[in-house]
């Protein structure tokens, strides 16, 4: 195989086929469509970043990397960072093992399985204001789902105002936000799954391998690649966890997310160039996260 | 049908239905309103039938009116031509020049017969026709305060033993509803029971009076943690805004709608929306002076600078400010006219229960701001709210919680 420029395909000297024209025509909408909304505005929130942008005071001066030191200082926005990470980690758990364990058990199963795919999907089609405003009304403390539960199996007394005590309030958003995004990770490993030849379990079973060997073994170093898309989709989404936490708990500081505090720093404080500085370093992250992930996989599934 | 042909079909196809829904959208006055103030379809009637023109009313909550606000405003585009102007906002909207000058629109005696437009000037500048006359007022269940031999509270501790009493009898687990959620109507709530204390937010300097716990602002916040503390206010208070607060009065359990507004009585009283209807009255705010205290947090539409169709937000304006417009939005959304001459004529005819309260109310009622909303109001409240629900939530002492507050407005002032 040899690698080199692509053959431009021309039909006299550098005029492009009616083909070439006709593609390069049909990717102009997505090269406007992404210049345009993304990388414009992204270069844009950049410049914009080292400048003091608040409509409220005259002037927008140069202050050099004052945004991003605040950003990276304040206690309350450190405290988002805090929640923020404390929501990646639970929610990547609990996606990645209940999205596993759905997707194996999904895996075993022939009959039916493309209805239960299609329900085990369903919270994944929510949007996620109303996905969180559905859970608002199971954890509400006066007429929840979740207290008469409790009061039913005699488990309390009272009603537990949930959002109360920060812990709970932590898990209860985490679970919330992996109910709406673990179905993505079903569908990542599923696939994954399905890919790996059956004669490499039959062979193992013959050798006397248990089940927790097989998954050890076979199945987990082959779903790798999915495994590390299903882990870096999840990472990104949870740092980008807004809807949940705004819904279930508002602009409470115990479960305030980082985009949350980017929010109150745009548009209730009018702080624009601080919440440029904040988005822009969420997007590093994120970005930071799936290169580990994608260059982890790279190194472990290219073919030498 | 050849593929070339095909797919410039496909293309302009949405196009041409996205301008087509322009071109209708542009026929009709485009209005940014909060649900408590989106016209019924009679009064948009009504204004077709006076008028000839058309309302295009979207409705938003009141944060999220705010945030499309200042994203439109900085990008330059009007979110709608007619929107909502909170008091709490014209600071920050007067500071950033982004509505225009009202003063001349309205005739001058409309203007003198709404005091409420002085909240909404700015360097001189009217930003808002103000159409809700909203202050704060004590609202009560009347049935729980008989079925506990309590009467009318006038000074925070009848306030509170009248609460003992109605929970002692069994009228009412929680008697006392607040707002105790990182909302805004949590912060109003401890800024009325600052001014039932008897004592202000800042001084003339913007300095904070609340540091202290011998200040009204310290009591009050106290107040609202024991209050919760010993079982007076629902728990579930915590993860309450205003509005739920009100729904939850409305299903008669909780007895005193203690940061009620004026206007909700009309909703209150009303049987059909309503499971209190014939037991809800107003009173004056407990106090701890003999001098019953409020403040004013009306609500006004404004034009934003870069909005077109301005003539027919004009027409609209002067027409909303009609006194039967005017009477018929409070008998149909509880909007409380801004109009002192309405507002005699509502209570004169008995259509205002308790008019007499509200009046006098009114007329203690006193801007929160001596000095004007200031453009940092924003960051402010937000640290009062989040402090607050820390408090409540007893994560922090109120101590804690005051030099939290007064921390963030002077870095706000900065």
């Amino acid at each position: 195989m040899t690698f080199g420029m692509p053959k431009w395909p021309r039909t006299g000297n550098w005029r492009l086929s009616r083909d070439a024209r006709l593609g390069l025509l049909l990717a102009l909408p997505v090269v406007l469509i992404m210049g345009g909304l993304v990388f414009g505005p992204l270069l844009s929130s950049l410049i914009d970043s080292f400048y003091r942008i608040e409509p409220m005071k005259p002037g927008t001066p140069f202050v050099g990397v004052k945004n991003y030191v605040t950003a990276l200082t304040d206690p309350t926005v450190l405290a988002a960072w805090a929640t923020t990470g404390v929501y990646v980690l639970l929610a990547v758990v609990i996606e990645t093992a209940g999205g596993l364990a759905a997707a194996l058990l999904l895996n075993t199963i022939t009959v039916g399985r493309r209805w239960l795919l299609a329900a085990v999907v369903l919270p994944w089609c929510l949007p996620p204001v109303v996905n969180a405003i559905i859970w608002a009304w199971i954890f509400n403390p006066s007429y929840g789902l979740m207290n008469g539960i409790l009061r039913t199996l005699e488990l309390t007394a009272v009603n537990f105002v949930f959002f109360n005590d920060r812990t709970t309030g932590l898990a209860l958003i985490s679970v919330v936000h992996a109910w709406r995004m673990m179905p993505l990770t079903v569908i990542i490993l599923l696939a994954a799954l399905q890919s790996i030849p059956k004669e490499l379990y039959e062979a193992a079973r013959l050798d006397g391998a248990t089940a927790l060997q097989r998954l050890r073994q076979i199945t987990l170093p082959l779903i790798a690649p999915g495994l590390a898309i299903a882990l870096s989709q999840s990472t990104v989404f949870a740092i980008n966890l807004f809807d949940e936490a705004w819904i279930l708990n508002g602009a409470a500081t115990d479960t305030r997310s980082i985009t949350i505090q980017t929010y109150i720093a745009g548009f209730q404080n009018l702080k624009l160039s601080l919440a440029m500085a904040l988005s822009l370093l969420v997007m590093v992250v994120s970005l930071a996260v799936s290169a580990i992930y994608v260059l982890r996989v790279y190194r472990e599934t290219r073919f030498e | 049908m050849n593929r070339r042909a095909f797919l410039m079909t496909a293309t302009a196809l949405p196009l041409s239905f996205g301008f087509a829904s322009i071109a209708r959208a542009s026929e009709a006055l485009a209005l940014l309103l909060p649900p408590w103030s989106t016209l019924t379809k009679e009064t948009t009637d009504k204004y077709t039938k006076d008028t000839g023109g058309t309302l295009n009313i979207e409705t938003l909550g009141w944060d999220e009116i705010h945030a499309k606000i200042v994203t439109s405003m900085v990008a330059k585009t009007a979110p709608a031509t007619g929107t909502e102007v909170d008091w709490s906002w014209v600071g920050q909207f007067g500071a950033a020049g982004w509505y225009d000058d009202l003063s001349a629109l309205l005739p001058a005696d409309v203007l003198a017969d709404s005091p409420t437009a002085a909240i909404f000037t700015y360097k001189g500048k009217l930003l808002g026709v103000p159409y809700n006359n909203d202050f704060r007022v004590l609202i009560y269940n009347k049935a729980h305060l008989d079925a506990a031999g309590a009467k009318v509270p006038k000074t925070i501790d009848d306030l509170l033993t009248a609460a003992r009493a109605v929970k002692a009898k069994g009228a009412c687990e929680f008697p006392i509803g607040l707002p105790l959620s990182a909302s805004e109507g949590a912060a109003t709530a401890w800024y009325l029971l600052t001014k039932a204390f008897g004592g202000d937010l800042f001084d003339k300097d913007f300095k904070p009076l609340f540091t202290t716990p011998d200040s009204a602002g310290f009591k009050a916040m106290q107040f609202e943690v024991d209050a919760l503390k010993e079982g007076l206010i629902d728990p579930a208070s915590t993860g309450l805004k205003d509005t739920e607060v009100q729904e939850v009065f409305k299903a008669g359990k909780v007895t005193f709608d203690l940061a009620g507004w004026p206007g909700n009585l009309a909703v209150y009283t009303d049987a059909t929306k309503s499971q209190v209807a014939a037991d809800a009255h107003a009173a004056l705010v407990p106090n701890v002076t003999g001098k019953s205290r409020s403040f004013g947090l009306p609500g006004a539409i404004g034009i934003p600078v870069s909005a077109t169709n301005k003539d027919q937000a004009a027409t609209f304006l002067n027409w909303l400010m009609k006194p039967e417009v005017m009477a018929a939005n409070y008998k149909s959304l509880g909007l409380l006219p801004t109009r002192l001459s309405v507002l005699a004529a509502l209570s004169k005819d008995g259509t205002l229960r308790d008019g007499e309260v509200l009046a006098a109310q009114a007329a203690a009622a006193e801007p929160l701001f001596a000095q004007g909303t200031p453009g940092w109001y924003s960051e402010f409240s937000g640290a009062v709210q989040t402090a607050l629900n820390a408090a409540a939530k007893g994560q922090i002492d109120v101590a804690t919680a005051m030099k939290q507050i007064a921390d963030a407005a002077a870095a706000a002032q900065q």
